[in-house]
């Protein structure tokens, strides 16, 4: 696993080296988009506004639009913002989690301790667990400031990163009032206590991508299927290696030649 | 024996290479702060690997990624040295057709410009592929192999192999050293008989090659987003003119200060790390093993043959 970002947990005067990792993968299936006619991959460019060429990615740089001007940053730039924040989350203050509602949840993150780490690291665990609270910190990564939440789970310390009060949209949506019956009411209660129990993650499996899969493999037993991508680059490749013989070879003649 | 740091306690001094004196500064500061390696230990190991080295920056534009504070500050990127190089120093005025306007590289050409850049905060050393004489030809190409977090080391080398393979097929040598980070560089020498696209293109060819032996775990998609994070990025974009790769021998700004090391391809066992190879016990590796990278910057391959072997 590799880490995503390496810094350090400050907590009063404590520092903690650590390395964060992402806690978190993704397990839908992944499409390709294909052009009807002939199943080619469809391919984006990013073109030039003027000329409309298409533009290399090493020619690409960001620029802030500031009142009709750009200003142009590299990452340089980005660090010298907040030279601290980039390789420090400090921790400002302590909650208990149950005041922080899931709507502000986001990403979730391991921490490691690195080496001078380890004690301190385990200093901030065993607080956390005997206190209850989590601790509430901000730092930057990838040219953003994010909010987390650092608590303990079993032995180790997760960064948990929540979305900031201006990320939650105002609910603009209507709810108009209605009245309960207090029989209904009653009934509803009897239903949830009697599906209730203790939360168990495992028991919940993402069906929707099994089945799909399934889906998928009956179609490929079947004529519907068309060819693998992996066989279409096979072509490029034999006609790259054909243009580029061609090419060797005119090198070759004109290296003769003078 | 090689010029040493005498004093241990001076922190601001003057080193003298061979008739040069270099000046050096703050050599004190904590470069890796989890090893304890100070940037004297920097400049130290730059002193004594400078004849491993020099061949591999000889003549070649340099760009310099500095990292002044050490692995954990903040590192930055440097071209153009105009009016900042010393006597002693070569430089190069080259035209950037990006900034359209001359850019002066340093050349790395002698051991008291390495241990200057050594000073100026420069862990690694980035040499362009091609040198001074032909900057459009260059003396290799580079397959770039670079894990995704998912992935193991076993896996890079398992890749490393398969362009081996392909190369063996092809009748064409190839050579690999750690990248000193995560991944394998594989070099094919090309002796500057071919352009950049061209050798960029061939690149490309192998890359895809290999990609299609090894489907479950590698991918020619650069975007980690569109490649996932278990597959391996076979990187063929590293042949083109301006660009720069961690040469052979040089330290890496990670922790436990690797040095990007060629190997022979018999090491590619299970097991084997790429942070087997760091700032203190990489000389007894060499005083066995020798410089293993010689061959990249000799005779080139033959790239009208390999693509007939190959079927085209």
């Amino acid at each position: 696993m590799k880490s995503i970002w390496t810094g350090s947990i400050g907590f009063g005067l404590v520092n903690i080296p650590v390395k964060m990792y992402s806690a978190s993968q993704e397990s839908s299936l992944g499409f390709d988009m294909l052009d009807k006619s002939d199943k080619s991959n469809i391919r984006f460019k990013r073109v030039n506004e003027k000329t409309g060429k298409e533009v290399k990615w090493e020619n690409i740089i960001k620029g802030y639009d500031l009142n009709g001007r750009y200003v142009i940053l590299d990452d340089t730039d980005f660090e010298k913002a907040s030279p601290k924040k980039t390789k420090e989350i400090e921790i400002d203050q302590f909650v208990e989690e149950s005041q922080i509602d899931s709507i502000y949840y986001e990403m979730p993150y391991y921490l490691e301790p690195m080496k001078t780490g380890i004690r301190p690291y385990a200093l901030l665990r065993e607080a956390l667990k005997k206190t209850g609270k989590v601790g509430l910190g901000t730092f930057v990564l990838r040219n953003r400031e994010h909010l987390v939440v650092i608590k303990a789970i079993d032995d180790i310390l997760i960064a948990n990163r929540i979305r900031f009060a201006e990320e939650i949209r105002k609910p603009d949506i209507s709810v108009p009032a209605a009245t309960n019956k207090p029989a209904e009411l009653k009934m509803a209660v009897a239903l949830i206590n009697q599906l209730s129990g203790k939360f168990n993650i495992a028991k919940f499996k993402d069906t929707y991508t099994e089945s799909l899969l399934k889906m998928i493999k009956a179609k490929a037993k079947g004529k519907a299927i068309v060819s693998k991508p992996l066989r279409v680059a096979h072509v490029n490749t034999k006609d790259l290696m054909e243009q580029l013989k061609a090419s060797v070879e005119g090198t070759g003649k004109r290296k003769k030649a003078s | 024996m090689p010029s040493r740091i005498k004093k241990a306690d001076e922190t601001d001094t003057e080193l003298k290479v061979g008739n040069t004196k270099v000046a050096l500064s703050n050599l004190h500061k904590i470069y890796w702060p989890v090893e304890g390696y100070l940037k004297k230990d920097l400049v130290d190991y730059y002193v004594k690997i400078a004849d491993y080295i020099l061949p591999y920056l000889r003549n070649r534009p340099m760009s310099l990624f500095r990292n002044p504070d050490g692995i954990k500050g903040f590192g930055f990127y440097q071209k153009d040295i105009a009016g900042k190089a010393p006597a002693f120093a070569e430089t190069q005025k080259i035209f950037s057709e990006s900034t359209d306007k001359d850019v002066e590289y340093v050349i790395c050409n002698n051991k008291a410009t390495l241990v200057w850049l050594a000073n100026l905060g420069c862990i690694e050393m980035n040499p362009w592929n091609s040198q001074l004489e032909n900057l459009d030809a260059p003396d290799y190409l580079i397959i770039d192999i670079d894990p995704s977090e998912g992935n193991s080391f076993d896996q890079v080398m398992e890749t490393a192999k398969v362009v081996k393979s392909v190369m063996d097929k092809a009748g064409g040598t190839c050579h690999c050293k750690t990248s000193g980070a995560t991944g394998i560089h594989v070099y094919i020498p090309m002796g500057k008989k071919y352009k950049y696209d061209q050798v960029r293109d061939f690149a490309r060819v192998l890359a895809s090659l290999v990609q299609e032996q090894l489907p479950d775990f590698t991918s020619l998609e650069r975007s980690l987003k569109k490649r996932g994070r278990k597959n391996i990025y076979i990187d063929f974009l590293q042949n083109s003119r301006g660009q720069t790769l961690a040469s052979a021998y040089s330290l890496r700004p990670k922790p436990g200060a690797p040095v990007s090391t060629p190997l022979d391809w018999n090491e590619l066992k299970k097991g084997l790390l790429p942070t087997d190879f760091n700032i203190k016990n990489i000389f007894k590796r060499l005083e066995k093993k020798g410089d293993l990278f010689k061959p990249v910057l000799g005779k080139g391959i033959d790239l009208r043959k390999c693509l007939t072997k190959l079927g085209a």
